[in-house]
């Protein structure tokens, strides 16, 4: 990976907790960024799935961060921004999407309907502002953390949710992030959230594939 | 660093270690999804003049032209009692039913003589894709046509077959413009009709109803209500 790849570029990055605490992704993947070369904004809310992007929806936890600043970390108070609010305030050359657990329906049925809607109502809202989108999936879990699989969390839900969102996040482009370990390989606190060491492979990870994008490519030029 | 300023270091780390967990172990226990799926109802106009349904409750009304013969989908609570009327202003047809979750259904109002009758078609999809248009064929023709198909004009490809009568078939094909005919007992019917271009993760549906002398064939996008 070259350094300053993404010089010149405005990456917004919205996620759900994954992006919501200081030891989470929202630092590392700000600061991998940041590093190379973009101007980045960062907006986490926890729980939040697809659809709750399209409204102000108030959360259990959430963060933002903008360019080199401290993120802010917030607690009950956190709610979601509507994607279009923040696309006209950030103005980025590319949205990244870190969604999927939060709509795996860990230890339920599968609500295929309502991931469906929920999906392709936020992926059409940011196509129809023409801004570039990444969507990146789950990675693996692991129910050996010190506080056990919180969530449910399994190997075979994470990859029929994974392969559901590979199917239905276009014109997203999609990054696998089950492709980037094995399963238990980044250890977890609760089965879905890792240690700071998972955040920082995953961070690496999700950069690198983004800097290799031949969309993300020629926007530079 | 002299032993003083170690332990304040050791002690300074494992509380900032423990804080991070202790934060890490306070996020809140969210769903990670309903806990039930989403579920659906659409209206069809399936006659050759306008029509309305007026809901049950809210009594709002929805215009069911001959140009315009699809509702939107509506969301609805699954396992909900749905209630409402199609009306052609002369003669009324009263809704009633139920949608069980991941269920998408579609009522159907066709002329009985001078009266209105309704068929419901329900489907639970799983081919969501946003890389293909998906296409279902309803046969609702009853007697004149108990064993439908389509078929691509220009191209002899047949996109469905011996579907049958009160029934649907839906398949994923690739986002391009089509024109079709509809096939009774495989032998094609009635008038083409253009589908025009396809997009990409959309959802389509071409009815096939009874007309005055062969059944005929119209189209619609299966459009989610905001």
């Amino acid at each position: 990976m070259s350094a300053a790849s993404l010089i010149g570029l405005t990456f917004l990055v919205i996620g759900e907790s994954h992006m919501s605490l200081p030891t989470y992704l929202i630092n590392p993947l700000h600061d991998d960024l940041t590093k190379q070369g973009a101007k980045v904004f960062s907006v986490g809310a926890c729980g939040a799935s697809a659809g709750d992007w399209l409204i102000k929806k108030t959360v259990s936890c959430g963060a933002d961060r903008v360019g080199n600043q401290k993120g802010e970390f917030k607690g009950r108070d956190a709610t979601t921004t509507p994607i279009a609010e923040l696309i006209a305030k950030d103005k980025p050359d590319v949205i990244v999407v870190i969604l999927g657990d939060t709509m795996a329906s860990y230890g339920k049925p599968f609500p295929q309907a309502w991931a469906w809607e929920n999906v392709t109502n936020l992926t059409k809202e940011i196509a129809s502002t023409k801004t570039k989108c990444i969507w990146v999936g789950p990675a693996w879990g692991d129910d050996g953390g010190r506080y056990g699989n919180k969530f449910g969390k399994t190997e075979s839900r994470v990859q029929f949710m994974s392969n559901f969102l590979a199917k239905n996040v276009a014109p997203c482009t999609y990054i696998d992030s089950l492709k980037f370990s094995k399963p238990k390989q980044w250890p977890t606190l609760d089965g879905q959230h890792f240690t700071v060491k998972g955040y920082e492979e995953w961070s690496n990870a999700i950069t690198q594939s983004i800097v290799n994008l031949p969309n993300i490519q020629q926007t530079k030029k | 660093m002299n032993l003083t300023k170690t332990y304040a270091f050791l002690i300074t780390l494992v509380a900032s270690s423990v804080g991070c967990l202790a934060h890490a172990a306070d996020i809140a226990l969210y769903p990670t999804g309903p806990s039930q799926d989403s579920a659906f109802v659409r209206f069809i106009n399936g006659m050759d003049e306008n029509l309305s349904v007026v809901a049950g409750e809210t009594k709002a009304k929805i215009a069911l032209s001959v140009n315009e013969p699809a509702s939107k989908y509506y969301p609805v609570g699954s396992k909900a009692k749905i209630t409402g009327e199609f009306s052609n202003g002369k003669v009324s047809s009263p809704i009633s039913l139920t949608v069980k979750p991941s269920e998408f259904a579609t009522v159907v109002a066709l002329a009985n003589g001078s009266n209105l009758k309704q068929v419901i078609v329900k489907e639970q999809p799983d081919d969501f894709n946003a890389l293909k248009s998906s296409l279902a064929l309803y046969n609702l023709s009853f007697a004149g046509c108990p064993s439908a198909g389509l078929l691509v004009v220009d191209r002899a490809v047949s996109l469905f077959e011996k579907v049958k009568d009160g029934t649907l078939q839906r398949r994923l094909i690739n986002p391009v413009s089509l024109s079709v005919q509809l096939t009774c007992n495989a032998k094609p019917v009635g008038k083409v009709l253009d589908l025009g271009p396809l997009q990409a993760g959309q959802r389509y549906s071409v009815f096939a109803v009874p007309a005055k002398d062969s059944p005929r064939i119209f189209f619609a996008v299966d459009t989610i209500a905001r």
